[in-house]
Formats: C-alpha cells, sequence, structure tokens
C-alpha cells in the first residue's frame, strides 16, 4: 500500500488525480492522508470525488474514505474495463480534468472506449477543451495514443451544461518523446468567445489583445458561442512545428475585458521571451506520460511547486527518475529516466 | 454517508430567472446545489401551483449543476403564506405524510425560501422533531463573484450537542445550587437533593416557603441565600428582613410586625412601618414562626393572601408584597392540634416544606463543614488556623461518632471550632487543644440531653422501686414528672397534660386528677417539681 500525504506540496487535487491514473495502472492500491488539510474547507471536495468516482466506475475499485469531508481516502483498483461511459461533472466542475485523469487509464485497457462528459469544458484553474484538443492530445498522439474529441456545447461556471464525445483506443505502450524546440510558428491566432453576453465585450479583447501583442488585427477572432448560461474566454494559440501552445484568459464581471487580455498576454509574452517550447501547463500534464513511456524529455520554463509534488507522486509509483536540469535564461529541461 | 435531502420552499422572488443571466445572481435554491463541499442527493421543493414554470426551471438548472440531485415538486398551495395558522397545519400536514427515515437519510429543512412564518413554522417542527432533521440556512457570498454559492450552515436544534451551551446551562444551575449551599457545606447526596429542590422553587415561585428543622440546622442561612439567589436574578429587588418570632412575644408583636401609626398607644412617638412594610418587594424571614401569637397569626395569614394589613391603630390598610419564607423547630401540625398555631396559616405555609436535617444526620457533612468553620474563622479573626494531622482525625472521630450529639448542630460546631481555633498555640490545633474540646463538647452535651426516663424515676423513687414499676407505666410517669418539672404551678401542668379534655370541657380539675396520679406513685407535687 502507497501512502501519499496530501498536505505536502501544493496542488491536492492533481496529487489526487495522479495517484487514481497511476493506481489504476499499476494495480496497485494507495493511501491518501491529510487530504487538503491546511485547506478552509479540508478534506475531498465534490470536484476530487468524481474523479475518485470516475476511476473506480472503470477498475471497479474498492474503496473507503471516498466521501464528502473525507481527509483519508483509500484506493484498491481492480481490472480495467474499457467500454462506454457517461461523467455529469456537478457544480458545473472541469471534465476536462476528469478526462485527464481517466484518459491514461483507459489507454490500458483491452478494449476501446467511448467517453460522453457534461458539465464545465472551459473552466479557470484546468485546462479548456481548446486546450485539450490542440495543445495536449496533439502530444499524445505524437506519443502513440489514437484519442479523438468532438464538443457539442461549451460548459462555463456556473452553469454548467457542457458535453463532448471522446473515444480512446487502447495503446498500452506509449512511447518516449523528446522535444527540445518548438520549431518554426505556422499560425498566431486569437479567438475572443462570448456566450450570453455582450459581442461587445470580445470585440474588445479580440482587438486588444492583437494590439498589445502586435499581431495583425484579421488574427483576433470575436465570436459567439452556444452555452447555457453566460460566459468569456480569450484563447490565445501558437502553433509551431512540434508544439501549439495556448493561453487561456476568463471575463468575470467587475473585471474589465482589458483587464482580461493583459493578464493572459503576459503570460503570452513570458513564454515567448524565455523561448522554452513547453508552457508550464504543458509541462505538468506531460510527466505522467512521459513516465509511462519510461523516457523522454522537453524543455520548459522554471518548474513550478505543481510539477514537483507532481514528479514525487510518480515517483513512488513508477521505477522512473524525473530530472529537472535548470539550462540557464530560464528553461529548464526535464528527462525521465528508467 | 447517508443521503442527504433537502426540504425547502421554492423562493419566488430569490430563485426567480428566466434568461441566462439567471446565473448570474444568486439563487439560494439553486446555490444549495453549488457547494463544493455539500452535496444533496434529494431536494423535495415545495411550490405554488402559480409557480410551476419556475419550480420546473430551477429543477433542470439544479439537474445541470447537480447531476447527484434528485429533484421531486411538491405542489402546495397556500392562501396567505404569511398566516401562521395555515402554514402551520400545511407544513404539519406535509411533514406527517412525509415517509421520513432518518436511519436511511440525512433530513435538511432549508430555511432560506419562503416567508417568515414558514421559518418559524420549519423551526417549530423540527424543534419538536415533528420532522427528523437539522435546519439549513444558505447565504450569498459576502462580494459577488460570478457562480459563487456562498456559504451554508446547517443549525442542529438539539441543545445537548452543543458542549459550550449544555456546560453553561450545568455551569448555571450549578451556580444556583452551590450559591444556596455556600455557608451549608455538604457532601450529603440527599441533602444535596433538598438543596436543588429549594433552588428550583426558589426561582421559580413567589410563594411561602417552611423551613423545619432543628436548632443551628441552618434555616436562617439558607433563608438569606435563597434572597441572595433570586435577588441575583433579578427576580425581587427589595430587602431581606428577619426576625425571630420568639422576641416577639407580648404586646411590641404586633406593632414590630405590622407597625403603627404615631399614638395608637402609650409610648408610641411616631409613625412605625414594621417588618412587613419594610420587606416590600423583598423576602420576610419569620424565624420560630411556631413561637408567633395567634392574633399575628392571622394577621400574617391575611398579608399574605391579600397583601395588605391594618397597622396598630389604623384605620386603613397598608399594602406590602412580600415573598415569606418561615422557620420552626416545632412541629406545627401538632401545634395545631393543640390549638398553639393556626391551621389555616399552617395550610398556606405547607406549599413548599423543606425539612433541614440536623448535623446528626448528616455527618458525611461535618467535615466539609469544620473545612468552612475554619475559613470563616480565618475570615473573621484574620488568621489561618489548621489542624495537624493526628488532632483532625481525633476531632473527626469524635464528631461523626454516635456520642457526639450536636444538639445545636452547626452552632455548635461552630462554637467548637471557634474555641479550638482560639486556644490554638501559633495557629496549628493539636491533639491536646481537641482531647480539651472533646471533654467540653461531653459535658455540655450531657448537661443538656434528655436524661433517660429510668434516671428521672430513680432519683425520685429509688431503684428498688423503681424494679416494681412496669414499662408502661414507667414512659408515662417519666413523661409527666418533666411536664411537671417544666410547668411553674401544679395547675399550669395539669392545663398542659389535661388539654385535650380541657377543650372538650370533660375534666375541669386538671390539678387534682394530675395530683392523684402522681399520688399513686406516692409522689407529691413540692418532690416531684423540686429539682
Amino acid at each position: 500500500m502507497i501512502t501519499i500525504d496530501g498536505s505536502a506540496g501544493e496542488g491536492g487535487g492533481q496529487v489526487l488525480r495522479t495517484a487514481l491514473s497511476l493506481s489504476a495502472i499499476t494495480g496497485r492500491p494507495f493511501a491518501l492522508e491529510n487530504i487538503r488539510a491546511k485547506r478552509r474547507r479540508p478534506g475531498l471536495q465534490r470536484q476530487h470525488l468524481t474523479c475518485v468516482t470516475a476511476a473506480a466506475q472503470i477498475t471497479r475499485a474498492k474503496m473507503s474514505g471516498a466521501e464528502l469531508g473525507s481527509g483519508a481516502l483509500r484506493f484498491e483498483p481492480g481490472a480495467i474495463s474499457g467500454g462506454a461511459y457517461d461523467f455529469a461533472i456537478g457544480t458545473a466542475g472541469s471534465t476536462i480534468l476528469v478526462f485527464q485523469t481517466v484518459l491514461p487509464i483507459l489507454l490500458h485497457a483491452d478494449v476501446p472506449s467511448r467517453l460522453t462528459l457534461s458539465g464545465g469544458t472551459h473552466n479557470p484553474m484546468a485546462p479548456t477543451f481548446d486546450y485539450l484538443e490542440r495543445v495536449f492530445l496533439p502530444q499524445i498522439k505524437r506519443m502513440g495514443a489514437d484519442v479523438d474529441v468532438s464538443l457539442h456545447q461549451a460548459g462555463f461556471y456556473p452553469a454548467g451544461g457542457g458535453s463532448w464525445m471522446a473515444g480512446i483506443s487502447p495503446s498500452q505502450k506509449l512511447q518516449p518523446l523528446s522535444i527540445e524546440n518548438a520549431g518554426e510558428v505556422r499560425l498566431r491566432r486569437i479567438f475572443a468567445d462570448v456566450a450570453n453576453i455582450p459581442f461587445e465585450i470580445a470585440r474588445r479583447e479580440a482587438r486588444k489583445a492583437a494590439a498589445m501583442l502586435s499581431w495583425p488585427a484579421e488574427a483576433a477572432t470575436p465570436r459567439t458561442i452556444k452555452a447555457d448560461g453566460p460566459g468569456n474566454v480569450l484563447t490565445i494559440e501558437i502553433a509551431a512545428d512540434y508544439v501549439t501552445e495556448i493561453f487561456t484568459g476568463f471575463g468575470e464581471r467587475g473585471t474589465s475585458a482589458e483587464a482580461v487580455v493583459a493578464r493572459t498576454v503576459k503570460e503570452v509574452r513570458e513564454y515567448l521571451v524565455t523561448k522554452a517550447p513547453v508552457g508550464p501547463h504543458l509541462a505538468d500534464q506531460l510527466l505522467l506520460p512521459l513516465a509511462l513511456a519510461g523516457g523522454g524529455s522537453f524543455v520548459t520554463m522554471h518548474p513550478t511547486k505543481h510539477t514537483t509534488t507532481n514528479i514525487a507522486v510518480i515517483e513512488t509509483f513508477l521505477p522512473v527518475e524525473l530530472k529537472l536540469d535548470d539550462l540557464g535564461d530560464g528553461r529548464w529541461r526535464v528527462s525521465v529516466r528508467r | 454517508m447517508k443521503p442527504r435531502v433537502a426540504i425547502g420552499f421554492l423562493g419566488s422572488t430569490l430563485d426567480q430567472g428566466k434568461n441566462a443571466e439567471r446565473w448570474q445572481r444568486w439563487r439560494p435554491t439553486v446555490s444549495l446545489c453549488q457547494h463544493q463541499d455539500l452535496q444533496i442527493d434529494r431536494l423535495d421543493l415545495i411550490h405554488g401551483t402559480s409557480h410551476a414554470a419556475l419550480a420546473e426551471r430551477v429543477a433542470q438548472d439544479i439537474a445541470q449543476v447537480s447531476p447527484e440531485t434528485q429533484v421531486r415538486q411538491h405542489v402546495m398551495d397556500l392562501k396567505d403564506p404569511w398566516d401562521f395558522e395555515e402554514v402551520y397545519a400545511a407544513l404539519h400536514e406535509f411533514a406527517r405524510a412525509y415517509p421520513f427515515d432518518p436511519d436511511t437519510e440525512d433530513y435538511l429543512v432549508h430555511i432560506t425560501t419562503g416567508t417568515h412564518v414558514a421559518q418559524i413554522c420549519w423551526f417549530l417542527l423540527t424543534e419538536a422533531r415533528v420532522i427528523p432533521g437539522r435546519l439549513m440556512q444558505v447565504t450569498p457570498p459576502r462580494r459577488w463573484k460570478d457562480g459563487d454559492p456562498g456559504t451554508h450552515s446547517i443549525i442542529d436544534l438539539d441543545l445537548s450537542r452543543y458542549d459550550r451551551i449544555a456546560t453553561r446551562f450545568r455551569a448555571e444551575r450549578q451556580e444556583g445550587a452551590s450559591f444556596l449551599k455556600s455557608g451549608i457545606e455538604t457532601k450529603s447526596a440527599a441533602f444535596n437533593r433538598m438543596i436543588e429542590r429549594i433552588e428550583q422553587v426558589a426561582i421559580r415561585s413567589k410563594s411561602p416557603i417552611l423551613l423545619t428543622g432543628p436548632t443551628g440546622a441552618g434555616k436562617s442561612q439558607l433563608a438569606r441565600r435563597i434572597y441572595e439567589l433570586k435577588h441575583a436574578r433579578h427576580q425581587i429587588k427589595g430587602p431581606f428582613v428577619e426576625v425571630n418570632c420568639a422576641t416577639l412575644r407580648g404586646d411590641g408583636a404586633m406593632s414590630a410586625l405590622f407597625g403603627h401609626i404615631k399614638g395608637s398607644f402609650t409610648g408610641a412617638m411616631a409613625d412605625r412601618p414594621g417588618l412587613l412594610r419594610a420587606a416590600n418587594t423583598g423576602i420576610l424571614f419569620l424565624d420560630e414562626i411556631g413561637e408567633l401569637g395567634l392574633d399575628e397569626q392571622a394577621m400574617i395569614l391575611r398579608a399574605i393572601e391579600d397583601k395588605r394589613f391594618l397597622p396598630v391603630g389604623a384605620d386603613k390598610e397598608v399594602a406590602s408584597d412580600f415573598q415569606l419564607i418561615a422557620g420552626t423547630n416545632r412541629e406545627l401540625a401538632r401545634a395545631v392540634e393543640t390549638g398553639r398555631f393556626r391551621e389555616d396559616l399552617l395550610a398556606r405555609l405547607n406549599l413548599w416544606t423543606f425539612a433541614l436535617p440536623g448535623l446528626r444526620e448528616r455527618r458525611e457533612d461535618i467535615e466539609p463543614n469544620l473545612a468552612f468553620e475554619l475559613a470563616r474563622h480565618a475570615q473573621a479573626s484574620g488568621e489561618t488556623v489548621t489542624f495537624n494531622k493526628e488532632a483532625r482525625a481525633a476531632y473527626l472521630a469524635f464528631a461523626t461518632s454516635p456520642e457526639a450529639a450536636w444538639s445545636a448542630n452547626f452552632r455548635d460546631l461552630g462554637a467548637s471550632v471557634t474555641r479550638m481555633a482560639t486556644l490554638a498555640p501559633s495557629g496549628r490545633i493539636n491533639e491536646t487543644v481537641v482531647a480539651e474540646e472533646i471533654e467540653r463538647l461531653r459535658a455540655a452535651w450531657r448537661r443538656t440531653s434528655a436524661e433517660p426516663d429510668a434516671e428521672i424515676l430513680a432519683g425520685l423513687l429509688g431503684a428498688q422501686r423503681l424494679a416494681h414499676i412496669d414499662l408502661f407505666d414507667v414512659a408515662q410517669l417519666a413523661a409527666v414528672v418533666r411536664v411537671c418539672r417544666e410547668s411553674k404551678s401544679l395547675s399550669a401542668a395539669g392545663r398542659t397534660l389535661f388539654a385535650a379534655s380541657r377543650a372538650a370541657k370533660s375534666s375541669t380539675n386538671d390539678a387534682d386528677r394530675l395530683k392523684k396520679y402522681l399520688a399513686r406513685f406516692g409522689l407529691m407535687w413540692e418532690a416531684v417539681a423540686a429539682r
């Protein structure tokens, strides 16, 4: 039984999701203790339970402590069953996070899987559907996975109501991946999307983002998208030969469109200045696939506390070593060795 | 974890909203299902027919944000949701019909929505356990952020679950009881129970209280503590007026109690308000009430029944509202039989009668009271006096033995401690001091204790003659001799001894009857009364 201290490091939710994926794949049970011990509302929250329930459903896991507010969870996975799953996520929680938890598991199933997900698709503090589709999945596909996704409707917090489908074919062995540079930039574009709020906001965001980045005005497209509740998301995309990166900003009441743009553009600039091909979010998400592949490396920006915490969890489950090398000028190399 | 069920009204105003903009407002019923740390598995949503469309939309929105929640709609048409009777009846009926199963489901009554009257009804039904659940309230976020469900709080009405409240209740009760007991230290469970009962009565009742018990059992102290307790609880604001009725005999009694007006009798130089009026809005403690004359008893009765009485020499009644506490060391029922106490007054006093046991019946309390008396002495004299270990053991051994009569109860104990403390060399009571004190107590009790029947008669008749008298007669003769010794004359003794016959007018010459009785044993009045 692997025991993980949930109060150590950062990103309680990420630790849980990584542990669930790896436990299901390796068949090794784990106990997570002191879950969110130092938080204002300690213990498991609904968004965490959603991931636990999904992983448990796929692996027919035996569990204890899988309830709201629980400070300790024991998870004993059974065999992985692929197939059709329907995950409805409450509190307009991120369907993407649930998907990223179950994706590595279902890659290890014997049969293809078809997932229907409903809830949030564009949540702050989580990858958006656009990010998943155009940034994360291309890298996974390069590693040999066969995954396709299609969005039916976007879901914003708090109304939710987003829905999409995913098809996953089993690919037991991922191939190692190496990203030393991004290659030539082929496409730069900006989408300012609004749902159920004035279109003018989208227009202002698009104009402002293009101007701040000194990109041609044609690169920015304001759009109205369909959703059940109000929503506004700014997506800035830089597609290069080997890596596409996306930076996302969310509009909220009380924050001006310009402020949303400025915040997002700042992230874009940091990324462009560093000249590291892999941004901080993608770096976090590539750790697990690379570790499962048993090798590979990529160059990224300064590792966050999330990254180091995540590495620690991975190393407790898998016989791999994840190394961080400072390349100078804010660039780091993450490499995975057996 | 048991499935959680929330029951509540649809908020006809707060839950409103048709277009997408509704998600930018806080809607209590929807927010109920949006909390990260609370999952509602079923929501029983009550609404009127006219709000069916709104209820449906809320149900759909909940299905979207909380797929875990099953929403059941209940139609309840209220003519006036502010009419307490109607709302209570409707909710009571709803609750009665609801298949509550607290073993398998956890119920939360959502009180944020609905009228204040509905809130009150929810509260009453939950408090009465008609609804076996807890109340829940949701509040909007302090600063609006899109979608923030705000906070929720669950209120359990079972007061015993709240440590601080329970402790406080206990402490307050304790405070009451120990308040009364301070100065009456006790370890006796029976005595403790009685004190608790007195506390209850003292706090809740304004009726007279009768304290019975031997001299020195602490009646007067207890009466004063009852006064202080009621005063501390703001139940009375007047003074504590205490009087020993044994000191009120004779002509002055009426005027001392009820007052007089100037010139009402010789020497009445000025108005005198009297003790009853002084006790207005306070407590009047009449100790030894059995010693009160029959006229005064009648006046007292009227004063406690009507709160009015006539001062000596006055032609107008005056009013005084006081609570009466009476003390007695007599068996008042017997005094009623002999015509010395008014039956109607006793009946009035008899509502709350508490018999304070003497120290002999509370031997376990001698030790704590010893400590108390020492502390009191220390406070009064400014010097701390202690026992050495052996001396303390010796004193307690004697004090708790059957030999110790404690005929004046706590007064004896107090006096004994004062004597030892005074004689203690450099504040330490040693075995010598204790040994002397024990002798002193023995001698004192030997003097006061009633001689056994046989001893009384042996002194009069001689042991030899006594041996030929039946025990039957010994008991009667000894009783007669005791009365004779307490009486001034043969006639007085006769009146006491034959009071019943006298009242029935069946005997007129009591003195002769007594004289003849004594003669049967060869005794003369002079010999019997001589000692």
